[in-house]
């Protein structure tokens, strides 16, 4: 064991020993994992803090302003245009202060908005006299904004619908019972006071769902894409740049084979399983390193990587072994550095996205999530995904743990028997 | 005197890409007595560098053993290699780590530790010189100082035997000489055992009590400096320097029905220029045979060179240029070679060593 740790502290040093190494040990990734959490976020306009959508209101009539005001009730985060533009045109109508039905069909098309809803022309009349009626809504079903779009849209008609049907069963009733008498005046006031009840009593939201993106995240401020983007590209770029620096270790072998190293470890007095053991230590160690830095700054952002620290840590620790086996079991093979660095890079460059590092696996179809899960990656993204957007624990990410670890003794196995210094 | 490295039937065989083997050594038997010098001669690509790096762990052989001190390199490689110290012929250092670093590292992996690594450390530090420079980066060394290194590295665990595979190789003179003193050094004072491969025969002849030569994988000759040459005869060369003079065959045969000749071969070398220059102006060259400045063309013979071998042949000398003279040939220049290992391996194989 003391072999092992000797060799594994000498590569270290001889890796640190190196300025460039520190700096794409520690910047590189911390500006590639705020970039990447900023686009993923939104944070370059791609989204707002609010949801845009249109809203198209031909009845103009009380009931509909009280759907409207449902509506907002419903999700707080929506931004209904024209009607809720703002000085720095938020609803980016720019002149066009009215709007058309294919107007905002073509902004929804355009990804301009997230959807449009339209009231049609007598939809008050219609609700009132219990005539069907229907609202029109257009989505191009993104992942994530309609969702809350729609169950807003329907909360708020449910309200609408709940409230007139409670104002006509209390009528009926009320012209049942014996001894009330109501005239034609006295019968709307009526109906008019048990619908007012039956709205303020939905408005006091007697049972609801609260819908969230991450468990600390408020979905009313402005950082709530922000954080979610990050609690996706923390973990995603630490994955991917782990696989950077353990990847070196392919060159790392290599290098060491043609200035002699290894061969004079290999005559001195040290196992093939301790020599293999330490560099794979060292490695192992660097990954270690380098995912501690990206997840520092998270910490340091405000990122929730879920409620349980040690589930995220054995997350942390099979990920980064599975990738420094599959880099040493690759390694033995490779012949000169350009093969390794070629090598490295492109699996790199192809485990990250395939295995959801860039962006999530949810938005990739079935066929390609399934492909992803050959990838290290995918398995680690899939355990991280648990804890930060499920509030899952250790018996959650028990299967990618598995799954990883399983992957790391069949690539070391490999690496060991494959190993060559000749 | 015991032997220390007993090498029986070492063979190995490289596959090439192409599935077809190729034998680069081909059952060679060894001794190597404790506390003998004792050095592996052989041209480049004759198999040297892969016996040694069978007997010292690097390379499983294909078929026989060795073992040092008793211990088989194959069945029990962890006890041979503690009685190894292995000198590769390049620098096997840590260029960004210190000479220090790097001798603490290898002493560590050798089984050294605590104040016993610190003292061997030092002691390699003393020997090789550098003591001074023991906390400066390798990469900052110079060629003979990374060398000196290289060879302080494979003596950490005061190795019984140590292997230097051609330390030599591009340094300055002065460097060389340090590391041939310190070869003889390591046999007279500390009683190391030490295996040498070279394709230099001089440092062969200086260094080696006993000296192996190997060509094509196999050991041709084996024993003294002395008895090698002893097995051929102790023949002198004589090396008539003719110029670009055409040579009749008759004159070759006329040399060897002389008394005591055993072979006369003419060799003649031609100028070779470099592609794309051939049809260049003439070169002016000095010209070895008469030391004068003379025009050549590419393709054109240089010095043509007859050698005799002979048994005493400055006796023939005589005989030798009167048959020249009567033949019309001018004889530019005479040498006289006594023998040695070029001669033994140029006998053995019918090629310089060098070539």
């Amino acid at each position: 064991m003391d072999k092992i740790v000797t060799i594994a502290i000498n590569d270290l040093r001889v890796f640190l020993k190196d300025r460039s190494n520190i700096i794409f040990l520690t910047l590189v990734p911390l500006v590639m994992t705020f970039i990447i959490g900023y686009v993923n976020g939104g944070g370059f306009g791609g989204a707002s803090s609010q949801l845009r959508v249109d809203l198209l209101d031909n009845d103009n009539s009380e009931l509909s302003a009280q759907f409207i005001a449902s509506l907002k009730e419903a999700n707080s985060s929506l931004m209904l245009c024209p009607a809720d533009n703002d000085e720095n045109d938020g609803c980016n109508l720019g002149d066009n202060a009215g709007l058309t039905r294919e107007q905002a069909e073509q902004r929804v098309r355009d990804g301009d908005t997230l959807a449009l809803i339209e009231i049609p022309a007598g939809f008050g009349v219609a609700v009132e006299s219990f005539q069907p009626v229907s609202l029109s809504y257009v989505s191009n079903e993104d992942f994530t904004a309609p969702g809350f779009i729609r169950q807003a849209v329907d909360a708020a008609a449910l309200r609408v619908n709940g409230a007139i049907v409670a104002a006509r069963v209390g009528t009926d009733v009320a012209g049942q019972i014996e001894g009330i008498t109501l005239d034609a005046g006295g019968q709307a006031d009526f109906t008019q006071q048990v619908y007012d009840r039956a709205a303020g009593i939905w408005a006091a939201n007697p049972v609801s769902v609260a819908y969230e993106l991450t468990a600390q995240q408020e979905s009313s401020t402005g950082e709530i894409n922000l954080q979610s983007g990050l609690a996706q590209s923390v973990p995603g770029m630490g994955s991917m740049f782990v696989m950077f620096t353990v990847f070196g270790g392919m060159t790392l072998l290599v290098i060491e084979r043609k200035q002699w190293t290894l061969q004079r470890l290999v005559s001195l007095p040290v196992s093939r399983a301790q020599l293999i053991a330490g560099k794979i230590l060292s490695r192992f160690l660097l990954g270690i390193l380098q995912f501690a830095v990206v997840i520092a700054m998270g910490f340091l952002m405000g990122v929730n990587f879920g409620k349980d620290p040690l589930a995220f840590i054995l997350i942390v620790l099979t990920y980064t072994l599975s990738i420094t086996a599959l880099s040493f079991a690759l390694g033995t093979q490779l012949q000169n550095e350009e093969q390794a660095s070629g090598l490295s890079l492109l699996l790199s460059l192809a485990l990250a996205p395939l295995g959801g590092a860039w962006w999530p696996l949810d938005i990739v179809p079935e066929f390609m999530r399934t492909i992803g899960h050959i990838s290290p990656v995918a398995w680690a993204m899939d355990g991280f995904n648990q804890l930060a957007f499920f509030q899952g624990g250790l018996g959650d990410v028990l299967l990618p743990v598995g799954v990883l670890l399983a992957m790391s003794v069949v690539f070391f196995a490999i690496a060991v028997s494959r190993f060559k210094y000749e | 005197m015991t032997n220390l490295v007993e090498v029986r039937g070492l063979v190995k065989t490289f596959k090439r890409r192409d599935g077809t083997e190729v034998r680069a050594v081909r059952g060679i038997n060894l001794d190597i007595a404790q506390g003998e010098v004792f050095s592996l001669l052989g041209p480049n690509g004759a198999g040297k560098t892969t016996t040694i790096s069978m007997i010292s762990g690097l390379l499983s052989p294909t078929q026989g053993d060795a073992t040092i001190g008793g211990f088989s390199i194959t069945k029990q490689p962890m006890q041979a290699k503690k009685l190894l110290g292995v000198v590769p012929q390049e620098i096997a250092l840590y260029p960004t780590l210190t000479a220090r670093q790097n001798l603490d590292f290898f002493g560590k992996m050798a089984g050294l530790g605590g104040k016993e690594l610190a003292k061997s450390v030092d002691e390699v530090l003393d020997f090789i010189d550098l003591k001074d420079r023991q906390n400066d980066r390798i990469d900052t060394f110079s060629g003979g100082m990374k060398r000196r290194v290289n060879i302080g590295v494979g003596l950490l665990h005061k190795p019984q035997l140590v292997y230097m595979d051609e330390p030599t190789v591009g340094i300055d003179p002065q460097s060389r000489r340090r590391i041939l003193d310190t070869v003889v050094q390591l046999r007279d004072e500390y009683r190391m055992t030490v295996l040498y491969t070279t394709h230099l025969m001089e440092e062969a002849q200086e260094l080696s009590n006993r000296v192996g030569i190997i060509d094509h994988g196999e050991i041709i000759a084996l024993g003294t400096v002395g008895d090698l040459i002893q097995q051929i005869g102790e023949e002198d060369r004589l090396i008539f320097s003719v110029g670009e003079q055409d040579i009749d065959n008759g004159l070759l045969q006329q040399f060897e029905a002389i008394a005591g000749i055993t072979k006369v071969t003419y060799q003649s070398r031609e100028l070779n220029v470099a592609p794309g220059l051939e049809d260049s102006a003439e070169l002016v060259i000095e010209k070895k045979s008469t030391g004068t400045m003379m025009a050549v063309r590419s393709g054109q013979v240089m010095d043509g060179e007859i050698v005799v071998y002979a048994k005493r042949g400055r006796k023939a000398l005589p005989e030798l240029l009167r048959l020249a003279d009567d033949a019309g040939v001018n004889i530019f220049s005479v040498e006289v070679r006594e023998p040695d290992l070029e001669a033994v391996f140029l006998h053995l194989t019918g090629r310089a060593l060098r070539d």
